[in-house]
């Protein structure tokens, strides 16, 4: 009897501490439902934009052709009188402004073209485009130009600026004009 | 006292003849020379008749009588006259009957064909009075080439009276009709214009060897106005001289020697000698005056150029060497582009008078000057023709630039070209 009533008491101690087991993880708060993790909404935002340094006078300068700088004409051609080669006075302002130019740019080598009116002949007038040209080249070389960054050269009346037959076409034929070979 | 007065009469006309020459009067239009020849060249006889050949024998005849009527050696019989006498017989030639319409030389012309496309010429010529052959010549060809055909018997007619050869010379000048100014060459009587350098440069005033094989010229390249030496047979082109500006080539007469306009020193042109391929270049011109435009004496011995040493732009002469320079333009104040002539006595040259250029040709024996042509215009460039009887030169006459040709004696005024602008022309030797 005293048997039976131990293992029923055991068997009431294993319950009750199995009702409490029970109990205690019944206790056990739930866990927290996962949450699902979204993608975080990102703002693109423009990369800043490279800026390019200022440019100086010099890089815009070396950065233009030869051709895009003549189409410039920084260099302002000058006109003589009929049949002569002499710097005329309303010429000199030019060329000192043209000096001043080529001082600025000091890379700079250019093409002194002689040019002629039609009322010369083909051979006097070659020979005569080329003293044009040459007193030009003297008078720059008088202002501080170097001669070894200028050449000269003779069209003679081959290259006429005004094709008219008249005072104010041979005035604008009889010229030196410059042309940018090397910078 | 008679005989004094008459060696004072002398004197007196002596005087006056010398102080007549020295003042270099202009002198208009003085016919010289020999009296032409008087010619006749039949219709030429055509063996084998067929449509090909008739006209094959009609271009030859027509190219061979202009050929000697342009000469101004020969007088060509009126047609008409042809018809006064019996029709011609190669065989068998009536001489008395082409004596009759007053022929002094016979020209007897048969063509045949020759297999197909080739035409055999032969041409014979007679003199009348003698009653006698004086030469022959027979020509092969493809029908393509009857004008050089032409053109070859008319030489060899030319020859036979001690004339050069002009009629198969050439003509070589400046055209822009492609747009840019390049070298062409034709021959005298305009035919066969030929395109000679194919660039986008500017080539400019172009002088002929005097083999004919060479021509020396300017083109501008790499900022340089450079002397080239064209062979347009072999088309081959070699550089001569690219320091400074170089233009106004002349080769001497020998063809050993090439004169020239360069600015190699100082930036002023002066005249330079060096070898026909532009070796060993020389200076002949030393002072600070423009010098230019060089054209060599048939002998060689001495070179005519343009210098204002004397203020104004005058022909001078000087020797071959550079020495002995003498003025012998007078009387007006610009003249240039001298072209010696090749029989030796004459130079032509411009005369700029109130902006108009005409031709003058100065006798060098005689001083005299004729005044060639006559016209409101810009006559520039002339070159003689190979026989000193014609001059080349171009003119704006009609407005635009184009070349013209005119006898010594300033008859037969002819235009050459049309298309384009064209000038600087060189006739060669």
């Amino acid at each position: 009897m005293k048997k039976s009533l131990i293992l029923s008491l055991a068997f009431i101690l294993v319950f009750a501490f199995f009702i409490s087991c029970r109990k205690k993880v019944e206790e056990v708060p739930p866990p927290p439902p996962q949450v699902e993790e979204q993608p975080k909404v990102e703002k693109v935002v423009e990369p800043p934009v490279v800026k390019e340094p200022e440019l100086s006078e010099e890089e815009i300068f070396m950065r233009k052709s030869l051709e895009e700088i003549n189409l410039e004409k920084p260099l302002e051609m000058i006109h003589f009188d009929f049949d002569k080669y002499f710097i005329r006075d309303d010429a000199k302002p030019t060329l000192v402004t043209n000096a001043a130019w080529l001082k600025k740019w000091e890379s700079v080598n250019v093409l002194i073209e002689g040019h002629c009116d039609e009322r010369g002949t083909e051979e006097y007038n070659l020979s005569l485009g080329e003293k044009r040209a040459k007193s030009t080249l003297d008078y720059l070389v008088s202002l501080g130009i170097s001669p070894d960054r200028m050449k000269i050269i003779s069209y003679g009346k081959s290259q006429p600026l005004d094709i008219g037959h008249n005072e104010i076409a041979w005035q604008k034929n009889r010229r030196a004009q410059f042309t940018i070979i090397k910078k | 006292m008679i005989k004094k007065l008459f060696f004072l009469l002398c004197g007196f006309f002596l005087l006056a003849g010398i102080d007549l020459y020295s003042q270099q009067e202009v002198v208009l239009s003085i016919k010289e020379g020999m009296p032409a020849i008087p010619i006749a060249i039949p219709p030429f006889i055509v063996h084998e008749n067929n449509g090909e050949t008739n006209t094959a024998a009609e271009a030859l005849h027509k190219i061979i009588t202009d050929d000697l009527k342009y000469s101004r050696v020969f007088a060509l019989l009126p047609k008409s006259y042809y018809s006064y006498i019996r029709p011609l017989n190669p065989k068998k030639i009536f001489f008395k009957d082409w004596e009759s319409i007053q022929a002094k030389i016979l020209f007897v012309g048969e063509i045949s064909n020759d297999q197909g496309e080739n035409i055999l010429f032969e041409g014979k010529l007679y003199d009348v009075k003698a009653g006698r052959f004086i030469f022959g010549k027979r020509y092969q060809a493809e029908k393509s080439l009857l004008r050089l055909v032409a053109h070859k018997m008319s030489d060899e007619i030319m020859k036979i009276f001690g004339e050069p050869s002009i009629f198969t010379s050439k003509i070589v000048f400046v055209s822009n009709r492609d747009g840019n100014d390049e070298l062409y060459m034709m021959d005298y009587d305009s035919h066969n214009q030929t395109r000679l350098t194919f660039n986008n440069v500017k080539d400019y005033m172009p002088a002929w060897s005097a083999d004919r094989k060479k021509i020396a010229y300017t083109s501008y390249r790499k900022y340089k106005a450079s002397l080239y030496i064209l062979n347009p047979y072999e088309g081959k082109l070699i550089e001569v001289q690219d320091i400074g500006t170089n233009f106004a080539p002349a080769f001497s007469p020998d063809g050993k020697k090439l004169a020239f306009c360069s600015t190699i020193e100082e930036g002023n042109s002066e005249i330079y000698i060096a070898t026909s391929e532009g070796k060993n270049i020389k200076r002949l011109t030393f002072n600070k005056a423009i010098d230019t435009a060089p054209t060599w004496s048939p002998t060689g011995r001495e070179i005519a150029f343009t210098s204002d040493r004397g203020g104004t732009p005058q022909i001078y002469i000087m020797d071959a060497e550079g020495s002995n320079v003498r003025r012998v333009s007078f009387g007006g104040s610009y003249h240039d582009a001298p072209s010696w002539a090749p029989t030796g006595d004459r130079i032509a040259y411009i005369s700029r008078v109130n902006q108009i250029f005409d031709i003058y040709v100065l006798n060098l024996h005689t001083n005299r000057i004729i005044k060639l042509t006559e016209s409101n215009a810009r006559n520039e460039s002339p070159c003689w023709s190979p026989d000193g009887r014609h001059i080349i030169f171009s003119s704006n006459l009609t407005g635009t630039v184009q070349l013209y040709s005119i006898d010594y004696d300033g008859t037969n005024m002819r235009r050459l070209t049309t298309k384009g602008e064209n000038k600087l022309p060189d006739w060669s030797r």
